[in-house]
């Protein structure tokens, strides 16, 4: 079965994953929406510790806020590159395990907004998109994505671009005058 | 070991950089801008730095490494800028050396990139540097720093007040219409023009400065006296307010840098930084140096801005010293004070 490391930073946590095939060989998470670069280099290298080598990287691109998104990214990237194996990018929001099939599932996206998507039968058929709270109907929150339905997501998607979903905030010269 | 091979990482500021050097041999030096993307803002937008460097940083490893002709795993360690700089641009460039770091198996060196500005004239030449005065001027940092060990050892003398040198200078160019970068523009600007035509004040140069912050930097009152004299001169020569605006900013960098060297004894000074390329600084500061007997240094103007070289430079320097590689993870660190040389 194929070794994959997951790793998701999309959220205030830093998730980290080990897998072979379905089964988890390492799972951990690190609590701290300032804390991703630190925390995601310490627990790959804790899954890494007497475990078998990668064979890709499965990392989730958002959405999410943008620091810490990126550095999960650009970790996953580097990371496949110097150990010559593919990477796979997945929509954190679908790797989100609510229990139900038909559902619209949320993370906080800072702003007084949220990040969000809605499922039917278990497939996306709306968002990823950013909005206030009250313009979505039932929402669930507070729940994080998780490394097996990372792998799992991986045989099926591969997102190659961060959803940002926002344009940076700045004001030409122009304008601003 | 022998010359250790080193990949260092620059992504403080609008420069998503990567060089490559054996010991003190420059292999590759590729950069990735996003200055375009900015120009319309006037300025360096943080998120949008951010986003070109994830987008470019994969690729110009690639290309840094086919430029070498090596391969990732002949490589010895990773350095990379861990401050001071943009938070978010930073830690893209951390994140990126970890995962390069930990996939290969080797050290990490996370380092200062004001200490990198200094090391890179190691590249470029042969004579010992240690122990050196250096001015580091810059659109985000102008220090006078007395360094005794580029590895470890380095001892601020003074720093800006108030805008850094390069600010100054993009300031000026847009109350001029020349543009952003400003820098560069001035430059070109200023070749038209008389650096005596107006005397801008100098700041920080009264006798009482000198008693209290002989190599403290000041330049917002230089803007201001531009500004107004553009307002109250309406048929001023913009060619002369560029070069005469560029002379206050030369001299008075200069004036203090000479003074740093005389004062502490020693005859060496390094220039580096983005504003070391400007024409003007480089072409008194030879003039200067040479008069007062002090052995001038300055990078070549592709390694005076922000680049990987540098940060691959002093990652080799480290190696060679034997100084320990970073321990564990570690966070970047946008006010990294100049006299922690590495984390």
């Amino acid at each position: 079965m194929t070794i994959s490391l997951a790793i998701d930073t999309s959220t205030s946590r830093t998730i980290v994953g080990l897998l072979d095939g379905e089964k988890v060989l390492f799972e951990s998470f690190a609590i701290g929406a300032t804390d991703h670069g630190r925390a995601v280099s310490d627990l790959v290298s804790q899954a890494l510790l007497n475990n078998p080598a990668p064979e890709r990287v499965v990392v989730g691109m958002g959405p999410g806020p943008f620091t810490g998104l990126r550095v999960g990214i650009a970790f996953a990237r580097t990371f496949a590159l110097a150990c010559e194996i593919p990477v796979i990018g997945i929509c954190s929001l679908d790797a989100i395990d609510t229990g139900k099939s038909d559902y619209t599932v949320a993370i906080d996206a800072r702003r007084k907004e949220i990040y969000w998507a809605r499922y039917v039968g278990g497939e996306r058929v709306e968002g990823p998109s950013v909005n206030k709270p009250d313009e979505i109907k039932d929402f669930i929150i507070d729940l994080y994505p998780n490394v097996s339905s990372l792998v799992k997501l991986a045989d099926v998607q591969n997102e190659s671009e961060p959803f940002y979903l926002r344009r940076p905030d700045a004001v030409p010269t122009a304008e601003r005058k | 070991m022998s010359e250790p091979l080193v990949l260092g990482i620059e992504t403080s500021c609008d420069e998503t950089a990567i060089g490559i050097v054996r010991g003190r041999t420059l292999l590759a030096n590729e950069i990735a801008s996003s200055v375009e993307e900015h120009a319309r803002f006037g300025g360096v937008v943080p998120e949008i730095a951010s986003r070109a460097h994830l987008e470019a940083i994969l690729p110009s490893i690639e290309r840094a490494v086919k430029d070498a002709k090596i391969s990732l795993k002949d490589l010895d360690a990773i350095a990379v800028t861990a401050g001071p700089g943009l938070v978010g641009a930073l830690l893209v460039g951390t994140a990126s050396a970890s995962g390069l770091a930990q996939g290969l198996g080797i050290p990490l060196y996370g380092v200062n990139h004001l200490a990198a500005h200094v090391s890179v004239d190691y590249l470029t030449h042969d004579l010992p540097t240690d122990p050196t005065i250096a001015l580091l001027v810059s659109g985000g940092h102008s220090s006078l720093l007395k360094v005794d060990d580029i590895t470890g050892s380095i001892t601020k003398l003074g720093a800006t007040m108030d805008d850094a040198a390069g600010e100054a200078f993009d300031k000026i160019a847009r109350i001029l219409d020349l543009g952003f970068p400003g820098g560069p523009a001035i430059d070109r600007e200023a070749r038209n023009g008389s650096p005596t035509a107006i005397d801008f004040p100098r700041g920080l140069t009264m006798k009482s400065d000198w008693e209290t912050r002989p190599y403290d930097f000041s330049f917002s009152g230089l803007k201001t006296a531009v500004a107004r004299y553009i307002e109250q001169t309406p048929t001023n020569v913009r060619a002369d307010v560029a070069a005469s605006f560029q002379e206050a900013v030369v001299d008075v960098l200069l004036l203090k840098a000479l003074a740093a060297c005389k004062s502490t004894g020693i005859d060496s000074l390094v220039i580096a930084g983005g504003v070391a390329a400007n024409s003007r600084l480089r072409e008194v500061a030879t003039e200067r140096c040479a008069k007062a007997g002090i052995q001038l240094r300055i990078p070549s103007p592709a390694l005076c801005t922000d680049n990987g070289a540098m940060v691959a430079a002093l990652g080799s320097l480290m190696v060679s010293a034997g100084r320990p590689a970073t321990q564990g993870a570690f966070d970047a660190d946008s006010s990294l004070q100049v006299e922690r040389v590495s984390l």
